[in-house]
C-alpha cells in the first residue's frame, strides 16, 4: 500500500496531500480536519520503526543553503518565543475536490477568491538553539553527511537565493566546520596561556571544550505547530521538530516594502524575520528532549553499579585536583552537579542545591576560576557565566522582557534550557550604587536563587517562569545577594591544575552526570526513614535556628549522594557520610 | 445547503424592536430609537439577552445572530432605518451633513428615474447611530488563548487587558465624489480598511457619452467614522505555566473609541473576523489571515469583592456551607492548607479578608472597617508563606517587603511620565491594594521614616501628597497585614514584651490583632516538620492534610458573599462589650509589664472583629459568641506569652482555670456557674474546652464544687 506516493523524505508535502484526500474519502469532513493529526501515524512509523530519522537532516546554518525547500528537515532548539497564533486557509475547494494547505506556506494550487475554505489556525514557535551549549556538545550534534544527499540541487538553490551581504561571510566561515573549530581552539589556546600556568597541560581536545555562547553556527528557526494541544510545548523547553522546511523565494524580496497603511499596531512580527535568516519549519512531529536524549553512552559501557562507582571515584579525583586539592569542596560540587529540581511544593523547590564557593578573589579566580570554568564546559552540556559588577547589573537586564513595538520577547541573561548549569562571578562587584535596573536586577537574582523561578516582565505585569539551572556562586565571603543552598568556604592546598582526561574518560564521565542525574526513582525504605527523622529531630533540638530549609537540604544532599553511587534508595552510610560532609562545612564556616 | 433566509430574519429584527417589552412594561428599543431620531444617542444596543427572553423568536435565530454577527449587524441596522420614527424634538438643523442630507434627497426626488446602481444613496450614509449588538451578560468570558479559528465570525466575549492603543483615526465608510462632467454624485461604499478610488465617472450618462468624466473626492460630503485600534494581552492568571501570553488586535468604532487606554482591565465582547488582504499580502491572502476583534461593547473590569459575580452553582456552594455549623474553622483551615497548624492565626487572617463594614458617620467621619493584622514571630514559623496565601486568596492584593519598599514606594510618587513628559501620580503599594489587601513583609526592618507613611494609611485610609505642585488625597482603603521578627531577630524572653516587640504604640495600636507567634523547642513540632520534610522528598508531593481543603474560587466566593452583609450590634449588647473592654483595661494596669496597649482602638477592634465574624454568618445583628470569639482571638494572639508566664509562675492551666472561675464567681458573689458562662471567661482566657472539663473534674473529686451530672453547671462548696 506504500507506494512511492509516501516518499516523506523528498516529498512531504506529496505524502501529506494523498493522507489528507484519504481523510476526505473516508467520509471525514474537512472542517472537523483542523486540529486533527491525520498525517502523524505515517510519518512517526517512517521515523522511528523505520530508521528514517537518521537520513532526516538537521537544519543549521551550515547546510541551510543545500537543503532544498520542502523537503523534510529536523531542528534540535529551545523554545525561546511563542507568537500569536497565525490563520490560514487550511481547506479549500479545488472544483470539486478538497485541498489542504496543512504545512505549507504557499498553496501549491490558485485558489479562487469565491472558493469555499476554511480557516485553520497554527501556532508559531520562535526557536533558538538552545543557550550556552558547549563545543563537545555541537560538536556531537552537528553529523556532517546530511549535506551529501542533497549536493545535486545546492548549485540551483544558490543561484535563486539572494543573500544578505553581511551574513555571507559567517556562513562561509562556518560552512567548514573543521576549518572553524581548529581557529577556534587555537584562540582558545592562547587565552588559557594568557592567564594560566597550568596552560602547557592543556590537551588539544580539551580546547574544544571551550565554548562561546553565541557562534555563527547558531541560526533561530521559526517553527510552525499544527497539532496537539497548546499546552504541552513551554517556553525553554529543549524539543526537536521534524517537519517541512519551506522557503519561498517569492516572498523575500517583498518583505522589506512594508505598505504605508500598516501601523505601528499592525506591525507583523514576521517582517522582522526574513526567511533567509530565519528559515521555516512547518512541524510535523515534535518531541521533547531531555538531557538523557542528548547524550549518547559511550561505546563499550555496559552500566553497572561498579562502573558508576569506578566512574565516579575517577571524577572525584579529577574534580579535587581542579579544585587545588579540596576534597571537600569537590564532593559538593559533584552533588551540585547532579542536582535537579524534581517537583515543586508551592513555593519549594525541591531538589535544587545551589552552591556558594566563597574564598575567591581577584587574586585566585586567575588561578581557579579558569580551571573550573574550564571543567565546567566539559562536563555539562549547556553552561553559561554571568560576572556580577555594579555596571552590568546596571545595565544588563536579566530577566527576559516584552517589547510591544516588535511584539517580540527579548531575551535576558536568565532565559536559559532546563538543566543550564550557570556560575555567577561575584569577585567582580565592588561597592557602587545601583539605579532601578540594578535593583530589580537583584530582586529577580535573589528570586531565581530561593524559587528557582524568574519574573518575565511583560509591563502591565509579570508572569513567572520556573526554572532548573545548577547554579554556582563565586564570591568573596558568603553572597548575600545571591542566597545559595549551600555556603562553603573554598580551602586550596595548591594550585589548580586543568581537568585532565583523554576523551573517552571524558565521554564516559558526560554519560554519568547526565544519567544519573535524569535518575528519578530513589526511595527511602521505613527504617532509614526512622533514622533519618530521629538525627532531624535531635539536631532541631541541638540548633534552634535550623528550619524546614536545611532539613530539606540534608535529605536533597543523601538522595544525590546516594544516585551518585547508582543507588536506587537511601543507605545509611550514604546518609552518614552527608552528615559528615554538613559538619565539615560547619567547621570551615566558623 | 440553502443560506438562511435574510429577507424573513430582517422581518424578525423588525418584530422584535417593534414588539420588545422590557421587564418595566416599556418599550424598550422604540424608546431607544426615538432617542436616536432626536440625536441624543448615536447608537442602538441590541442586548442579546433581551432576544433571549422574547419567546417569539426560536433558538435557530439566536444561535444565527451569534454565529454570523455581522450580517445580523447590518440587518438590524436595516431594520431600524425603516422604523426610524420622526423627530419629536424640533434641533437646530445647521450640521453640513443635515444640509447635504436634505439637498439629497431633493435631488433624488427629482432623478428618480436615472435608476443608476452607483448614483443610488447607500444606506450607511444616511445613518447616525451605529448598532451593537451585545453578548449575553452570563456568557463565559473567554481568554485570548481559546479563541481559534473556529471561532471566526462568531461573537465572542474575551478579557484581557489593553496594552497598545493608536490614536482616533478617521475611517471613511462612504465615499463621495462629484462627476467634472455629468455632475452627478457618485458614492463608494468602503469596507476594508484600504479602497481604490474611483477616477473615472461610471454614470450611465458619462458611459454613453463616453466622456470618461473626472471624478473629485468630496471630502465634506464623505462619511467618515472614528476609529482606534488597540492591543489586547491575556490576563496574567489566563497564562498556563511555562507559555508566553498571546495577544489579539481590536478594533474600535464610532462612540466606543477612546474607551480603553494602556494598562486597562476590559472585558470586551464583539465579532472575531479575520481580515482580508489587499496590494502585496493579497497574494498571501490565500494563507495567511490576520484577524481582529470588532468591539462591540466594552466593560472595565474592577477587581474588587463586591464586584465578584458569582458563577454556576457557587451560589448553591455557599448556601449549603452557610447551613454547615462549622464554617468558620472549615474556611479558617482551607486558608493556606499546606502550612501546618496556626489554626488560630488562620481565623485571624479569615477575618481580615471578610473584614467589616466601613462606618461613615453624619458628620461625615469615617470608621474604618478593615482589620489590621501584624503577626510577629520568629523565624522560620512560615510568616512570609501566609502572607502570600492571603494575597493568592485576595482578589485584590499587594506583595511587598519593608525591606525593599520606601515611604514612598508604599504610598505614592510623583514622576515624570517618559512618553508624554507630564508629571503623573503614581500609586505605592498600599495606593494599588484600594479595597483590598497590602501585606508587608520583614516591617521591623522598615526605616522608622518610611513607616510613620503607613500611619495615616492604617487609621483615614488616604493617602496625601504634596509634591511638585500636585496636592491631592488618594484613597488607599486597605487592609494592612504585616509580618516582622521580634527585636532581636528572635524572641527573648528575659526581655520584656515591649522591648520584643519594639514597635512604636502608635503604629501598634492601629493594629486589631498583633498575634506572637513563638518557635518553641518542642520535640512533637520538631517530629512533625521532619516527617513532613522526609515525605515531601520521598512521595514528591505535600503530605495528606487529612481533610479536603475548600477550593479557592468557592473559598473567594464565600468571602465576596459575606462581605456584602452589614451586620449592626444590637442595644443589649454594648453593656457586654463595655465590660469587657474595662475588663481588659483593668487587668492590664494590674500587671507589672502590660503585653499591650489597650486604648479606644482596642473597643474598635472587638467591634470589628465581631461584625466580621457575623458577616460570616450571614447575620444581620451581631451575637454575644462573636464578641465572644473576638475577645478569645484577642487572648490567643498572646497566648504563647502568657503561658510562658504562667509556667514561670509555677501555674498550670488546670490550678489557672480553677482561679479563675473562683475570681469570676466572687465576683458575681454567686456560688453557682452555668457551664456556658464558665466556658466563656477561660475561653477568652485562650482555654480549651478539654482542660475546662479536666479541671471541672479535678476539682470536683477534692470536693471543691459539685457538677451536675447533665448540664455541667458548677456550684461550690461553702467552705
Amino acid at each position: 500500500m506504500v507506494g512511492p506516493a509516501f516518499d516523506c523524505l523528498a516529498n512531504p508535502l506529496g505524502s501529506v496531500r494523498v493522507l489528507f484526500e484519504k481523510a476526505i474519502e473516508s467520509g471525514r469532513n474537512p472542517a472537523s480536519l483542523s486540529r486533527a493529526d491525520f498525517t502523524g501515524e505515517v510519518f512517526r512509523r517512517f521515523l522511528f520503526e523505520e530508521g528514517g530519522l537518521s537520513h532526516v537532516p538537521i537544519l543549521d546554518s551550515v547546510n541551510l543553503l543545500g537543503i532544498p525547500p520542502n523537503s523534510l528537515v529536523r531542528f534540535v532548539g529551545m523554545v525561546q518565543d511563542m507568537f500569536d497564533d497565525e490563520y490560514y486557509v487550511g481547506a479549500f475547494k479545488d472544483g470539486s475536490t478538497w485541498r489542504t494547505n496543512k504545512y505549507t506556506d504557499v498553496s501549491s494550487l490558485p485558489m479562487g477568491p469565491s472558493s469555499e475554505m476554511h480557516l485553520w489556525d497554527r501556532r508559531l514557535l520562535y526557536c533558538v538553539p538552545v543557550p550556552g551549549q558547549n563545543s563537545w556538545f555541537k560538536a556531537a550534534f552537528t553529523p556532517i553527511n546530511s549535506l551529501r544527499g542533497h549536493s545535486s540541487v545546492v548549485s540551483h538553490q544558490r543561484e535563486k537565493r539572494p543573500r544578505e551581504p553581511d551574513s555571507m561571510d559567517l556562513e562561509v566561515d562556518g560552512s567548514d566546520p573543521d576549518l572553524a573549530l581548529s581557529s577556534h581552539a587555537k584562540k582558545t589556546r592562547e587565552e588559557g596561556s594568557s592567564c594560566s600556568q597550568s596552560s602547557e597541560a592543556l590537551e588539544s581536545n580539551l580546547a574544544d571544550c571551550m565554548s562561546s555562547n553565541f557562534d555563527s553556527s547558531s541560526l533561530p528557526c521559526l517553527v510552525k505547530i499544527y497539532d496537539g494541544p497548546d499546552v504541552d510545548i513551554k517556553l525553554n523547553d529543549i524539543f526537536e521538530f521534524i517537519g517541512v522546511f519551506t522557503f519561498d523565494p517569492e516572498l523575500v524580496n517583498h518583505n522589506s516594502n512594508h505598505d504605508e497603511l500598516s501601523d505601528a499596531l499592525c506591525e507583523d512580527v514576521l517582517a522582522h524575520l526574513p526567511p533567509s535568516k530565519v528559515p521555516r519549519l512547518q512541524c510535523i512531529i515534535s518531541r521533547r528532549l531531555a538531557l538523557l536524549d542528548l547524550i549518547s553512552t559511550p561505546l563499550g559501557l555496559q552500566p553497572g553499579q561498579e562502573l558508576v562507582k569506578g566512574i565516579r571515584e575517577a571524577l572525584l579525583q579529577s574534580l579535587t585536583s581542579v579544585l587545588g586539592n579540596d576534597g571537600l569542596a569537590a564532593k559538593y560540587l559533584l552533588l551540585h552537579f547532579l542536582s535537579q529540581i524534581h517537583t515543586r511544593i508551592e513555593p519549594v523547590a525541591v531538589g535544587k542545591l545551589s552552591l556558594n564557593l566563597t574564598g575567591f578573589n581577584k587574586k585566585n579566580m586567575g588561578l581557579f576560576g579558569k580551571s573550573l570554568d574550564n571543567a565546567i564546559q566539559c562536563l555539562l552540556p549547556f553552561s553559561d557565566s554571568i560576572p556580577l559588577s555594579i555596571e552590568y547589573l546596571n545595565t544588563t537586564s536579566l530577566a527576559p522582557k516584552k517589547n510591544y513595538q516588535t511584539n517580540r520577547l527579548v531575551t535576558g541573561a536568565l532565559q536559559l534550557a532546563q538543566g543550564t548549569h550557570l556560575t555567577i562571578d561575584e569577585t567582580e562587584l565592588k561597592a557602587g550604587t545601583l539605579n532601578a535596573t540594578g535593583v530589580d536586577n537583584i530582586r529577580i537574582l535573589k528570586q531565581f536563587l530561593d524559587f528557582q523561578r524568574v519574573e518575565y516582565e511583560f509591563e502591565y505585569y509579570k508572569v513567572a517562569m520556573d526554572t532548573d539551572v545548577q547554579v554556582l556562586v563565586l564570591s568573596e565571603a558568603k553572597s548575600n545577594i545571591l542566597p545559595a543552598d549551600l555556603v562553603l568556604p573554598f580551602r586550596p592546598v595548591e594550585v589548580g591544575s586543568y581537568l585532565n582526561a583523554s576523551s573517552s574518560e571524558l565521554e564516559a564521565w558526560r554519560w554519568y552526570l547526565s544519567t544519573l542525574r535524569s535518575h528519578r526513582y530513589h526511595t527511602i525504605d521505613p527504617a532509614m526513614q526512622k533514622v533519618v527523622q530521629d538525627d532531624m529531630v535531635a539536631a532541631r533540638q541541638a540548633d534552634r535556628s535550623l528550619g524546614t530549609e536545611e532539613l530539606s537540604r540534608w535529605l536533597a544532599m543523601a538522595r544525590l549522594m546516594s544516585i551518585s553511587y547508582g543507588e536506587n534508595s537511601l543507605k545509611p552510610e550514604h546518609w552518614q557520610m552527608v552528615k559528615e560532609m554538613e559538619k565539615l562545612r560547619k567547621e570551615r564556616l566558623v | 445547503m440553502t443560506g438562511p433566509d435574510f429577507e424573513a430574519d430582517k422581518a424578525l429584527c423588525k418584530d422584535f424592536i417593534n414588539n420588545f417589552i422590557d421587564i418595566h412594561g416599556e418599550p424598550k428599543y422604540l424608546n431607544i430609537l426615538q432617542d436616536v431620531a432626536n440625536r441624543k444617542y448615536c447608537s442602538v444596543d441590541i442586548d442579546l439577552d433581551d432576544l433571549l427572553s422574547n419567546e417569539d423568536l426560536d433558538d435557530g435565530f439566536l444561535e444565527r445572530v451569534r454565529m454570523n454577527t455581522r450580517r445580523y449587524v447590518s440587518l438590524f441596522a436595516e431594520a431600524i432605518d425603516d422604523l426610524l420614527p420622526e423627530p419629536t424634538e424640533v434641533f437646530p438643523r445647521d450640521d453640513d451633513h443635515d444640509i447635504l442630507m436634505t439637498q439629497r434627497s431633493e435631488e433624488n426626488t427629482e432623478n428618480s428615474d436615472t435608476a443608476d446602481p452607483l448614483q443610488k444613496m447607500p444606506p450607511e450614509i444616511k445613518r447616525f447611530f451605529a448598532v451593537h449588538i451585545k453578548a449575553f451578560s452570563k456568557e463565559r468570558t473567554f481568554s485570548i488563548r481559546e479563541v481559534k479559528a473556529s471561532y471566526i465570525g462568531q461573537l465572542v466575549k474575551i478579557s484581557g487587558i489593553i496594552t497598545r492603543c493608536m490614536d482616533v483615526k478617521p475611517l471613511m465608510q462612504v465615499g463621495v465624489y462629484t462627476c467634472e462632467e455629468c455632475g452627478f454624485e457618485i458614492y463608494q461604499e468602503v469596507t476594508a480598511r484600504v479602497f481604490m478610488p474611483l477616477f473615472e465617472c461610471p454614470s450611465v450618462r458619462c458611459k454613453t457619452n463616453n466622456s470618461k468624466g473626472n471624478l473629485i473626492l468630496q471630502l465634506r460630503a464623505s462619511k467618515f467614522l472614528k476609529f482606534q485600534e488597540a492591543k489586547i494581552q491575556e490576563l496574567s492568571e489566563h497564562v498556563p505555566k511555562g507559555h508566553i501570553p498571546r495577544t489579539m488586535t481590536v478594533h474600535l468604532r464610532g462612540d466606543l473609541t477612546r474607551k480603553v487606554g494602556p494598562g486597562d482591565l476590559v472585558e470586551i465582547s464583539g465579532i472575531f473576523l479575520p481580515i482580508p488582504y489587499v496590494g502585496y499580502r493579497a497574494m498571501r491572502a490565500g494563507l495567511v489571515a490576520d484577524t481582529y476583534l470588532e468591539a462591540m461593547s466594552i466593560t472595565h473590569f474592577k477587581k474588587r469583592y463586591e464586584d465578584h459575580v458569582l458563577r454556576g452553582d457557587e451560589q448553591e456552594q455557599i448556601d449549603r456551607l452557610a447551613e454547615d455549623g462549622d464554617i468558620y474553622s472549615k474556611l479558617a483551615r482551607s486558608l493556606a492548607p499546606e502550612i501546618f497548624g496556626h489554626e488560630d492565626v488562620k481565623k485571624a487572617l479569615l477575618l481580615l479578608l471578610v473584614g467589616a463594614p466601613t462606618k461613615k458617620l453624619k458628620d461625615g467621619m469615617k470608621i474604618r472597617g478593615d482589620l489590621h493584622i501584624c503577626l510577629m514571630g520568629d523565624p522560620g514559623v512560615a510568616k512570609s508563606q501566609l502572607l502570600k496565601h492571603i494575597i493568592n486568596v485576595a482578589p485584590r492584593g499587594v506583595y511587598t517587603t519593608g525591606k525593599g519598599s520606601s515611604g514612598v514606594g508604599l504610598t505614592a510618587a510623583v514622576q515624570r511620565d517618559p512618553v508624554t513628559n507630564e508629571m503623573v501620580l503614581e500609586g505605592g503599594a498600599l495606593v494599588l491594594a484600594d479595597m483590598g489587601i497590602c501585606a508587608i513583609d520583614e516591617f521591623d526592618k522598615m526605616e522608622e521614616a518610611d513607616r510613620t507613611a503607613i500611619h495615616e494609611v492604617m487609621e483615614q485610609q488616604t493617602v496625601s501628597i504634596a509634591k511638585a505642585g500636585i496636592t491631592t488625597s488618594l484613597n488607599a482603603r486597605t487592609s494592612v497585614l504585616a509580618a516582622a521578627n521580634p527585636a532581636w531577630g528572635r524572641y527573648n524572653p528575659r526581655r520584656t514584651p515591649a522591648e520584643n516587640i519594639n514597635l512604636p504604640p502608635a503604629l501598634l495600636s492601629r493594629f486589631d490583632l498583633l498575634w506572637l507567634i513563638l518557635d518553641r523547642a518542642d520535640m512533637d513540632s520538631d517530629l512533625e516538620m521532619a516527617r513532613h520534610v522526609i515525605h515531601v522528598h520521598q512521595k514528591l508531593e505535600p503530605p495528606p492534610l487529612g481533610f479536603a481543603p475548600l477550593e479557592p474560587t468557592i473559598l473567594r466566593a464565600y468571602i465576596s458573599a459575606a462581605r456584602k452583609s452589614s451586620p449592626s450590634v444590637p442595644k443589649e449588647l454594648t453593656e457586654y462589650i463595655a465590660t469587657a473592654y474595662s475588663g481588659i483595661r483593668q487587668e492590664e494596669a494590674k500587671a507589672d509589664a502590660p503585653h499591650s496597649y489597650t486604648t479606644v482602638r482596642t473597643l474598635l477592634s472587638i467591634l470589628r472583629i465581631s461584625m466580621a465574624l457575623a458577616r460570616l454568618r450571614f447575620a444581620d445583628t451581631v451575637g454575644q459568641s462573636d464578641v465572644d470569639e473576638a475577645l478569645r482571638l484577642m487572648q490567643m494572639s498572646k497566648f504563647s506569652l502568657y503561658s510562658d508566664e504562667k509556667r514561670q509562675a509555677g501555674l498550670d492551666a488546670i490550678s489557672d482555670i480553677y482561679s479563675i472561675l473562683r475570681d469570676e464567681a466572687a465576683r458575681m458573689s454567686s456560688t453557682d456557674i452555668r457551664y456556658a458562662q464558665a466556658l466563656n471567661w477561660i475561653s477568652r482566657k485562650g482555654y480549651s474546652e478539654a482542660q475546662l472539663k479536666e479541671c471541672l473534674e479535678e476539682y470536683a473529686s477534692l470536693n471543691v464544687w459539685q457538677i451536675h451530672p447533665n448540664t455541667f453547671d458548677i456550684r461550690f462548696i461553702d467552705v
